[in-house]
């Protein structure tokens, strides 16, 4: 009998001791927020556009995480994004949903200055501060702070906000991907451009 | 004798350098259009310091160096620059860029300024003055901007002058060596009083057997300077290469030479130097081979800097239709989408084959993995690896693969029996791991400007009540001190509360009124008074309120419902007013009307009664007068009856 008691009261005094140890390791090392949120704004694009139907990128990110959206709602990020949000969660990458937008070119606002009316509206929409004028002032974009999320375009009363294509310059172009030929797709010799003999 | 070093990997392509005959400097007569790029160098572009229309001599400055890593443009020969705009330039892309056109005159008169000096009375700091003025940006290939390149704190203990030219057909440098190898040697000489303590090795290739002779006779008196002859081997120019030939130290990953203490400069970039500090010249010439099958006349031709391909090919009688145009080596260079572009300061080589000799390679094969390309790679990396990847978009991979630390040789390529362009792979994937690099970067910013920006937003919000906080804590204090003031004082919201629960208790207790007591006819005038009232309390708000949303005060909206009550307020008294008016008859025209002719009346029998005639007037004009004033005072009465009957219409209804 003795040997029953004493083997529950060592049992009960071990779950004590190590129940204790647990419970004050969750509150020492308690992480506060959800990392995964972290680490999937890390991979969004920042442009802070709302295609995704979200006021940012983070509250997508938080959505994400709590698998209330899919992966595939962010046209700035594209296919690449899609692509990195899929390898970090662990889940099949979706073609990207075409109700939040299409993928294109990365672009960037510019304002006709001689026809805006110095009305501020783009500058309250702009959620990187990157429009800078005052009232009844000429505004503009500062070019390299602009994202392109296209949210300034909407709030302008004289539409005098262009989204450009972002051109290529010397600095930013780069070689295209080289076109795999095979043997069987033979056919009479063209000298594309980068078809350098090495 | 120096112990030499190797490096792994290398190839040993068909040398071909014989066709442009080195070891001869061929003139070109001047063109009559130079294009010289603002950005022939690594680093930023130049900035223009001459407009349109403007004279120029030889070697004036026409481009001023912008920042550290940057470096001076100048007149190629004198003339008068046509234009500062964008023109297609010597670049993969085709891509256009900053240049500055300048239309020769045929004098070639060198700019005032340049003028020689004897090097021994300058100091180092005039010497390193002179070399950033000439804008000399490495002639080898890269064009970084020597100056720069000199500038480091790190000490010096080896200068290395390469001399190796490594690439197949070119035979610039080679010919370079043959011709100046005094202004080498005393550009060597120069650097060396610069570096202190510095020896210097100048590395040539053994398959340039005159130009080591030559060479090797001009260091003959100087002790300090060593020419070193290495096996032909390709990639033994690069620089990486190089240092592990001579040294057998490998440059650390993101480090550069000088870190092992060494310093790398090409055999032109020396005689650059040279001229710069000895003659005053800047860079504005170079010699570029033009070789090839397809060219008649191949050579080594010294040409200005700005020089359209187009031109320099005409000159050699070069045959383009057909052929490729390469720019650079055979290894490492690349075919120029479009030749009407200039030569610039880093233009080592121009290359017309036929296509047999350089036949471009249509179809590559499946890779069969047999790793000969890694055997080949001067860099020790895993070629078959990045091409893997780098054909899967891998690029996050890739990176840990270290393609950055890929030199673009192209050694890889050349061994590949599946004939795969591997080297445009990895250009490919350097772009895209250079641009999503970019775009990480880019986003990073954004993130932060829109989390501050959110902040900012808050704060205001959280300011805003703060202060109305403060405005409500102020106004109860105030409140407190007046009721302290005055102690006997009832507390006036209470006294105002009692009052309201009386009145409402007196109302509970009366009987209800009638109807029709309710609605007793308001009299004209109170209607009136009630009316101005509300119309000024009304005006008054509407100030308080302009006023207030200038000031730029919080809680306007209050104010606003104010003003919004006091106009529909005002809106039911002017109602009620012109319904009681048109309910009693009332006419408020006809009354003005009738007060008008009243007044007119009144005023006109005042007049006669003043104008009475005096005594010593004659009884006619008495008698006139009397009649008139007469005559007035009935239409007066008769416009008082009129006017009293307009606004009283019940007594006259009485009546």
């Amino acid at each position: 009998m003795d040997i029953l008691i004493y083997a529950v009261a060592a049992l009960t005094l071990m779950a004590l001791v190590f129940g204790g140890i647990l419970g004050y390791a969750a509150k020492r090392f308690k992480v506060d927020g959800n990392p995964i949120v972290e680490q999937i704004n890390e991979l969004l694009p920042q442009t802070q556009c709302g295609q995704c139907g979200h006021p940012g990128c983070k509250p997508y990110a938080e959505a994400i995480a709590n698998q209330t959206d899919p992966i595939n709602r962010c046209p700035p990020g594209g296919e690449t994004t899609i692509k990195a949000l899929a390898d970090l969660l662990g889940v099949e990458a979706l073609p990207l949903d075409a109700e939040a937008g299409v993928d294109s070119v990365r672009k960037i606002a510019y304002i006709r200055e001689d026809e805006c009316i110095g009305c501020t509206k783009c500058i309250q929409a702009c959620p990187v501060d990157a429009i800078l004028g005052a009232a009844k002032q000429m505004h503009t974009v500062i070019i390299p702070e602009c994202t392109g999320c296209d949210l300034c375009v909407e709030p302008c009363p004289v539409d005098c906000i262009d989204m450009l294509p972002v051109p290529v310059t010397s600095q930013t172009w780069h070689w295209q991907k080289p076109e795999q030929l095979i043997a069987t797709d033979r056919h009479p010799r063209v000298v594309s451009q980068g078809d350098i003999p090495a | 004798m120096r112990k030499l070093f190797d490096f792994p990997g290398g190839v040993h392509p068909a040398q071909n350098k014989q066709q442009s005959n080195p070891g001869k400097v061929l003139e070109l007569p001047l063109p009559q259009r130079l294009l010289v790029p603002l950005s022939q160098h690594i680093g930023a572009p130049a900035k223009p310091v001459v407009k349109v229309g403007e004279q120029v001599q030889k070697g004036q400055l026409i481009a001023q160096a912008t920042g550290f890593i940057s470096a001076s443009v100048h007149a190629p020969s004198s003339g008068t620059i046509s234009a500062i705009d964008a023109f297609p330039v010597a670049h993969a892309s085709g891509l256009e860029a900053m240049c500055i056109e300048l239309q020769t005159d045929g004098q070639d008169t060198w700019h005032q300024d340049i003028g020689s000096a004897d090097a021994n009375t300058l100091d180092d700091q005039q010497i390193r003055q002179r070399m950033q003025a000439a804008g000399i940006a490495g002639m080898g290939g890269a064009g970084f901007p020597s100056s720069a390149k000199l500038a480091t704190d790190k000490p010096i203990h080896t200068l290395l002058i390469n001399g190796v030219e490594c690439e197949p057909y070119i035979t610039a440098d080679d010919t370079l060596m043959q011709v100046h190898s005094a202004d080498i040697i005393a550009g060597a000489n120069l650097l060396l009083r610069l570096l202190d303590q510095a020896k210097c090795i100048i590395v040539i290739e053994d398959n340039k057997p005159q130009a080591i002779t030559v060479m090797q006779q001009a260091a003959l008196e100087h002790t300090d300077i060593e020419i070193l002859v290495i096996p032909t081997k390709y990639p033994s120019g690069g620089e990486k290469q190089l240092i592990e030939n001579v040294t057998g130290k490998q440059v650390p990953k993101g480090g550069i030479p000088a870190d092992l203490g060494i310093l790398c400069q090409n055999v032109a970039t020396v005689k650059a130097i040279n001229d710069a500090v000895y003659l005053g010249q800047p860079s504005i010439e170079r010699i570029v081979t033009v070789t090839g099958n397809g060219v008649k006349q191949p050579g080594n031709y010294r040409i200005r800097i700005g020089t359209s391909v187009d031109y320099v090919l005409q000159q050699c009688q070069a045959e383009t239709h057909a052929n490729p145009v390469i720019l650079g080596g055979p290894m490492m260079g690349f075919q120029l989408p479009n030749t009407q572009v200039p030569l610039v300061k880093t233009s080592n080589c121009l290359i017309v084959p036929d296509p047999q000799e350089l036949p471009g390679k249509d179809t590559s094969m499946a890779c069969i993995r047999c790793g000969q390309c890694e055997v080949a790679c001067p860099a020790q990396l895993l070629p078959q690896q990045l091409y893997w990847l780098a054909k899967s978009d891998a690029f996050d991979k890739i990176e840990q693969y270290n393609l950055m630390d890929c030199i673009e040789c192209g050694a890889c390529a050349y061994v590949c029996p599946s004939q795969i362009p591997l080297v445009q792979h990895y250009r490919y994937a350097k772009g895209m791991v250079r641009q999503q690099a970019a775009e990480t970067r880019q986003a990073e910013h954004a993130k932060l400007r829109f989390e501050s920006r959110e902040q900012r937003l808050l704060d205001e919000v959280n300011a805003k009540e703060e202060r109305r906080k403060a405005r409500a804590a102020a106004a109860a204090a105030a409140q407190a001190a007046k009721r302290a003031e005055n102690p006997g004082a009832e507390d006036p919201v209470a006294a105002a509360k009692a009052r309201l629960a009386e009145k409402k208790a007196a109302e509970a207790s009366a009987p209800p009124k009638k109807a029709a007591e309710v609605q007793v006819p308001a009299n004209h005038k109170d209607l009136k008074t009630a009316a101005a009232i509300v119309r000024t309390k009304l005006k008054k708000a509407s100030k308080a309120f302009a006023d207030a949303q200038a000031a730029g005060h919080d809680n306007t909206d209050k104010l606003q419902a104010m003003v919004t009550e006091l106009e529909q307020r005002s809106e039911a008294a002017a109602k009620a007013l012109a319904d009681f008016e048109s309910n009693m008859g009332l006419d408020p025209e006809a009354e003005k009307l009738a007060q008008v002719t009243w007044a007119k009346a009144n005023a006109q029998v005042r007049k006669l009664t003043k104008a009475a005639p005096d005594e010593s007037a004659s009884d006619t004009e008495k008698s006139e007068h009397q009649t008139a004033l007469t005559a007035a005072q009935a239409t007066l009465d008769q416009a008082k009856a009129h006017l009293d009957s307009i606004k009283n219409p019940s007594q006259e209804a009485k009546s």
